[in-house]
């Protein structure tokens, strides 16, 4: 039992420092080799402008049932002009930017995980390094810079969909007043709720981009390997951001307090 | 002459077992050395030594004198510009075509010019008799064509010495055949320093100056083709004629 517990801890505390490495590796490459620009620009289309549907469709249909559920509550109290500031500040503070998580880690993080430990398992890698090109600058450098830069676009693009979505809900379907709608929702929501969610996009995307790199780079064992890598990446990438996420509001929140 | 690549003393463990134990060769420049031995027996743990793909546990690399095997990876840049290396399944880059698998170690070197970046993937092709191929993709190439690709890559940048992991396995007797001609018309045309790695007594016989037989972890047999196939060594004998000594 002790045993066991104790192996679980000690890999745990091996793949965190292997992670660590991997971040390490990353940040010194951004400063003492080149940026492969183009491939930065690949990826930003690969991760961040073919996201956009999943992302705005989960935006949508979350703000839309968001602020049907909220209506159907606060209606008994005669509160429905609440709904929109309800929406906006939970969009922007905690749902946005988990969800876009959640669906980018499945979407991207998988991908990432795939492509590099097939080029791991097939020798692709070791042909990089044999060639002279260094496989930190090359494949996770651009990555994580295009996931820098694509990660809070995309909280964005999800918040202000929802928000939309909530919105046409709110005052189509369910007949909640659109003037009273806006202007609770403009009064509760500022730039610190828009702040916090690009922040939490921003630290879920470095999260999902070196997780599902290592799980990449890590990969063995041929087509059982390659198989196992993504769902590794999504998992933990999943995990982390959920646990993250907890312990980030609570930190956030001394930065960019609630209004 | 003196030495493209030595090894002293090379030992590598990879998980519990011991891999090689104690691995001493060197490569003299010009020279063609085919490594053989049994499948498992660490040649190809051996060859990613020389390129510094793998770490000793203990021992030392040295490619024209230089020790590598503490050199960090980014260091190892300069080495791999002198060394290059064909692997067993070609390792083409997947994403991009055959001109871009070839382009890509002329970009990485800082080459811009299109023109010549394009005849140099024409002349390199031609030397692997696949002119013309530039357009094809990695998964429209049979198993010989592929490796002939690796290669045209690995020798478009023009590296004073190639590596061969298993050039002809997984290749039917014709193209192995032909693989084994085209390395020998690459040393010759290119003057090249060779290392191949293979189990196939056929490649060997056909591409090597020396040969070295990898048995336990050690070089148990160093010498000609010729020193080889006279050796009265049980060991050595079973090998070159494929006994396994398993009766039915």
């Amino acid at each position: 039992m002790f045993r066991t517990l104790g192996r679980i801890a000690l890999s745990f505390i091996q793949y965190l420092g292997e992670l660590a490495l991997l971040v390490a590796e990353t940040v010194q490459a951004m400063f003492v080799a080149h940026i492969r620009w183009r491939l930065f620009l690949r990826q930003v289309v690969e991760m961040g402008f073919r996201s956009q549907l999943v992302v705005v469709v989960t935006g949508g249909f979350t703000g839309a049932v968001f602020a049907a559920q909220t209506y159907f509550q606060f209606h008994r109290i005669g509160m429905e002009s609440a709904v929109g500031a309800v929406v906006s500040v939970s969009m922007f503070r905690e749902l946005g930017p988990v969800l876009t998580g959640l669906m980018v880690a499945g979407r991207v993080g998988a991908a990432i995980a795939a492509e590099i430990g097939t080029m791991k398992v097939t020798e692709q890698i070791d042909a990089l390094r044999a060639l002279g090109v260094h496989q930190i600058d090359y494949l996770v450098v651009p990555r994580v810079l295009a996931m820098m830069f694509s990660m809070p676009m995309l909280v964005a693009e999800c918040v202000a969909l929802a928000i939309w979505c909530g919105y046409l809900v709110g005052t189509q379907v369910l007949g909640i007043s659109k003037a009273y709608y806006i202007h609770q929702m403009i009064t509760f929501t500022g730039t610190r709720d828009i702040k916090m969610a690009l922040t939490k996009g921003f630290v879920f995307g470095i999260l999902i981009v070196f997780v599902s790199c290592h799980q990449g780079l890590n990969t063995k064992n041929g087509a059982v390997g390659v198989g196992r890598a993504p769902t590794e990446a999504v998992v933990i990438s999943s995990l982390s951001i959920l646990i993250v996420n907890f312990f980030l509001s609570f930190a956030l929140n001394i930065f960019y307090p609630a209004g | 002459m003196s030495a493209m690549i030595e090894v002293r003393d090379l030992h590598k463990t990879l998980g519990n077992q011991e891999v090689l134990c104690g691995v001493d060769l060197q490569v003299e420049k010009g020279q063609t050395i085919v490594v053989i031995g049994r499948s498992g027996s660490g040649k190809s743990v051996l060859l990613k030594h020389f390129i510094g793909l793998l770490k000793p546990t203990r021992g030392e690399v040295l490619v024209e004198g230089q020790p590598i095997a503490g050199l960090p990876e980014r260091k190892l840049g300069e080495i791999r510009k002198k060394v290059g290396i064909l692997f067993q399944s070609g390792a083409l880059f997947d994403s991009m075509n055959v001109e871009g698998n070839l382009a890509f170690p002329l970009w990485e070197a800082g080459l811009r010019n299109k023109k010549e970046i394009a005849d140099r993937v024409a002349e390199a092709l031609e030397m692997v008799d696949l002119a013309g191929e530039q357009k094809k993709m990695p998964e429209d190439l049979s198993g010989g064509m592929r490796k002939r690709v690796g290669l045209a890559r690995t020798i478009v940048s023009r590296p004073a010495c190639i590596l061969y992991d298993e050039p002809t396995t997984g290749l039917d007797p014709i193209n192995s055949d032909s693989i084994n001609h085209l390395i020998r018309r690459l040393q010759k045309r290119l003057q090249v320093t060779s290392v191949v790695v293979t189990h196939d007594m056929k490649t060997a016989f056909h591409t090597a100056d020396q040969i070295a037989y990898l048995h336990e972890g050690r070089i148990y047999f160093y010498g000609d083709a010729k020193g080889l196939q006279d050796s009265q060594d049980p060991v050595v004998q079973d090998f070159i004629m494929g006994r396994s000594g398993d009766s039915d």
